[in-house]
């Protein structure tokens, strides 16, 4: 009768196995090295020995009158074992249901634990199963961890990497690859590389599957090119695992501009040195084959002399914007008082207005120069900065009408930066050629800047040399409205005069 | 010989002829931009170089044709595919016509340049009207790969603007012929060339109305904007 009712009787006979399991849990040395773990089968059979020694010993004590071994013994050791044998199932049973709910939320192995109170054998079998899981989730995590984070150094290359598969689909592709070609990096994938991207010199080296041999890379203009943001591709194949192809793009746009630069200035230096040179040689063939008087010599020296002197200019310039782009940048000493700086150019300035009056028999230019004392001083290389502040005040002088007002101001301003300024109320400059007037040989108007004897080296000059002292050059023109250029210096290369006297004592070095 | 066999053949057949027809499209595309370049440039080189290219994108014509043919003789292919197919043979039609156009312009640079005198003429306003067609070529055959509906229309939407071009640029060349007669033979030359330029706008049009009929299933051709949108509506 008490057999009957299992339920009952498990609170009471549960307590031993899971004492077995408690003392499993007590000693967690053994629990980490789960491979020397004793043999779990021991306490569960001993459950089986108790359930079928209890059953047998309660049938044995509520039939006292049978025999010991006989009819009471033998059905209650009977209904014992199913007793433990219904224990059993009902562990196994919640064992399963714990497995089904984490199977249910894959991820969460954390937020579904163990069922309680299992007996030992199930507990080991729930555990076990637990750490095997664990495991496999770390050593998922770390690789995903490793995807992310090679995706995101791939994410982050200015290069553009897509992925080819042996049907040359794209597999895959990071931001710059989308941005190169104007695809679409989630809905493009899976489409024929050779849909999207069907240049014929690409289509034919993709079809020709020499990738090996491929040193020399494909170049291409990129389907999303315009004319106003030009794009060209250098590409490279290259093969990869079973049959796969890395597409690497690599944006050439700035690279072949400056070969271009480089070509265009080639160019330029030598047809500005050629044509003095025809000139010199022209003369030289009239004076040698033809007789001439002894004034039309005298003429044709002095035009032989200018022209020797324009090309020496010329190479001077060349020599100074190659020493300017090979020297390191100057340091923060010495210091040069600005004033000292603008005297030197208003020296030349007036010299050079005369020169050029002189020889166009015209008025000189209205110049004005700041007078006083105390502007501050100037840290950098003062040849380099003399040069570059003559080379701005002459290109004001040259550039506009005889006549015209030159204003060259000093500003100090609340920043503790400096402004040196140039300005004119001459023609202007209109707005296209302002973004490329400090390019090398670039003229506005080619012929007028070549007759007021400019290389089309000055600006050039002044751009390097303000960059190389932390400086910005700031152009303010419009046609009709004349021209400001000026030249900003940081705060750290200006600093206010040591109080001296004006013109007096030797300058800190 | 499953049926899954037969059809995943039917399909590799399908994608080969798509990517035949990317190849010309390909082909034809720089044969456009190489004919802008010559415009630009006025480069002789470069118009020659599309003229000689132009038999390959008759070759492909004549290649897709036949591909064509055979899988419809031998699949019979119904619905979708058969659009897909149908499509497939007058987009290439479009296509070898702009190749034509391409090589059209390129003769027309080559015979400018002979003649020197167009270069004071505004061949600039003609960059921008190339730029645009060529983008639309490009972009047609982009929506195609992708079959893609939305692109298509914009396509549609986008291909007045060129047509505003070019009337711009005629009234542009007619002030210019009633100024000084003598530059009417450049004048008309010019125009030629607009012309070629407005109609790779219009193939690219066509190639669009296409695809809306390969994913769609409604021929949208002599349809106005609005009554095309209302169609994809429904």
């Amino acid at each position: 009768m008490i057999e009957s009712k299992p339920p009952g009787g498990l609170p009471g006979i549960e307590n031993k196995p899971s004492a077995a399991g408690t003392r499993v849990d007590a000693s967690p040395a053994v629990e980490k090295s789960w491979n020397t773990v004793r043999n779990p089968d021991v306490p569960r059979f001993l459950a089986l020995f108790i359930f079928v020694l209890l059953g047998a010993g309660i049938s044995s004590l509520a039939f006292p009158a049978s025999p010991p071994i006989g009819r009471g013994v033998l059905p209650g050791g009977l209904l014992g074992f199913l007793a433990w044998l219904f224990y059993d199932g009902w562990q196994a049973r919640r064992l399963l249901d714990w497995l089904g709910r984490l199977q249910k939320s894959s991820a969460a192995l954390a937020a579904t634990p163990l069922p309680a109170r299992l007996p030992h054998f199930w507990r080991e079998i729930a555990e076990r199963m637990e750490r095997l899981l664990r495991q496999q989730q770390r050593a998922l995590q770390k690789q995903r961890l490793l995807t992310e984070n090679l995706v995101d150094a791939l994410q982050a290359s200015p290069n553009g990497v897509i992925m080819l598969d042996a049907a040359r689909g794209i597999e895959w592709m990071n931001l710059s690859a989308s941005r190169h070609f104007g695809l679409d990096e989630r809905h493009d994938v899976g489409q024929a590389i050779t849909h999207l991207i069907r240049d014929p010199v690409f289509v034919a080296c993709l079809a020709s599957r020499d990738f090996a041999n491929s040193i020399n890379s494909i170049v291409l203009t990129s389907p999303c090119s315009n004319a106003h943001r030009p794009l060209r591709l250098s590409l490279r194949l290259c093969p990869y695992g079973a049959d796969r192809l890395l597409l690497l793009s690599q944006d050439i746009t700035q690279i072949e501009q400056a070969e271009a630069m480089r070509r265009d200035f080639i160019a330029n230096v030598s047809h500005e040195l050629r044509t003095p040179l025809t000139v010199l040689a022209g003369f030289v063939e009239t004076l040698q084959t033809l007789p001439l008087g002894e004034d039309q010599r005298q003429d044709y020296l002095a035009r032989m002399e200018r022209h020797a002197l324009r090309m020496q200019t010329l190479v001077a310039d060349l020599l100074v914007l190659s020493r300017l782009e090979d020297s390191p940048p100057p340091g923060l000493a010495p210091w040069t008082p600005a004033h000292t700086l603008l005297a030197a150019c208003a020296a030349e300035a007036r010299a050079l207005s005369e020169l050029l009056a002189r020889e166009t028999k015209t008025k000189t230019h209205r110049l004005h120069f700041p007078e006083t004392h105390g502007l501050g001083e100037i840290a950098g290389n003062a040849q380099e900065l003399q040069s570059a502040f003559i080379n701005l005040v002459g290109n004001a002088i040259r550039h506009t009408p005889p006549g015209s007002r030159v204003d060259v101001l000093w500003q100090n301003n609340a920043d503790g930066s400096a402004t040196f300024a140039v300005r004119d109320d001459g023609p202007g400059i209109a707005p296209e050629h302002l973004p490329r007037i400090t390019e090398r040989f670039y003229r506005v108007d080619s012929g007028l800047s070549r007759e007021s004897g400019g290389t089309g080296l000055g600006l050039s000059i002044v751009k390097h040399v303000l960059q190389r002292h932390g400086a910005t050059l700031d152009i303010d023109s419009a046609p009709g409205q004349g021209a400001c250029f000026s030249a900003t210096f940081p705060a750290a290369r200006v600093r206010a005069q040591a109080a001296l006297p004006p013109g007096a004592g030797p300058r800190e070095a | 010989m499953s049926e899954k066999h037969l059809s995943s053949q039917f399909d590799s057949d399908l994608n080969n002829i798509s990517s035949q027809l990317m190849e010309m499209g390909g082909l034809v595309e720089t044969q456009i931009q190489r004919a802008i370049q010559a415009l630009a440039r006025f480069s002789v080189a470069l118009a020659e170089e599309v003229m000689h290219a132009e038999d390959r994108v008759d070759v492909m014509e004549i290649a897709i044709d036949h591909a064509l043919t055979s899988v419809i003789a031998r699949r019979q292919p119904a619905a979708r595919d058969l659009r897909l197919l149908l499509a497939i043979s007058k987009i290439t039609t479009n296509l070898e016509r702009v190749g034509d156009e391409a090589n059209k312009i390129a003769r027309m640079v080559k015979s400018i340049v002979e003649h020197g005198e167009a270069r004071k003429m505004p061949i600039g306003d003609l960059r921008l009207a190339s730029d645009l067609a060529a983008g639309l070529i490009r972009r047609a055959l982009d929506a195609f790969a992708r079959l893609d509906v939305n692109a298509a229309v914009t396509i549609l939407k986008e291909d007045d603007m060129i047509d505003c071009e070019f009337k711009g640029f005629t009234r542009k060349l007619i002030t210019y012929m009633m100024e000084d007669p003598r530059t009417i033979s450049d004048s008309l030359d010019l125009l030629f060339l607009a012309k070629a330029i407005e109609r790779i706008g219009d193939h690219a049009k066509n190639i669009a109305e296409f695809i809306i009929y390969i994913v769609k299933g409604t021929d949208v051709r002599h349809s106005s904007l609005p009554q095309i949108e209302s169609a994809l509506q429904n």
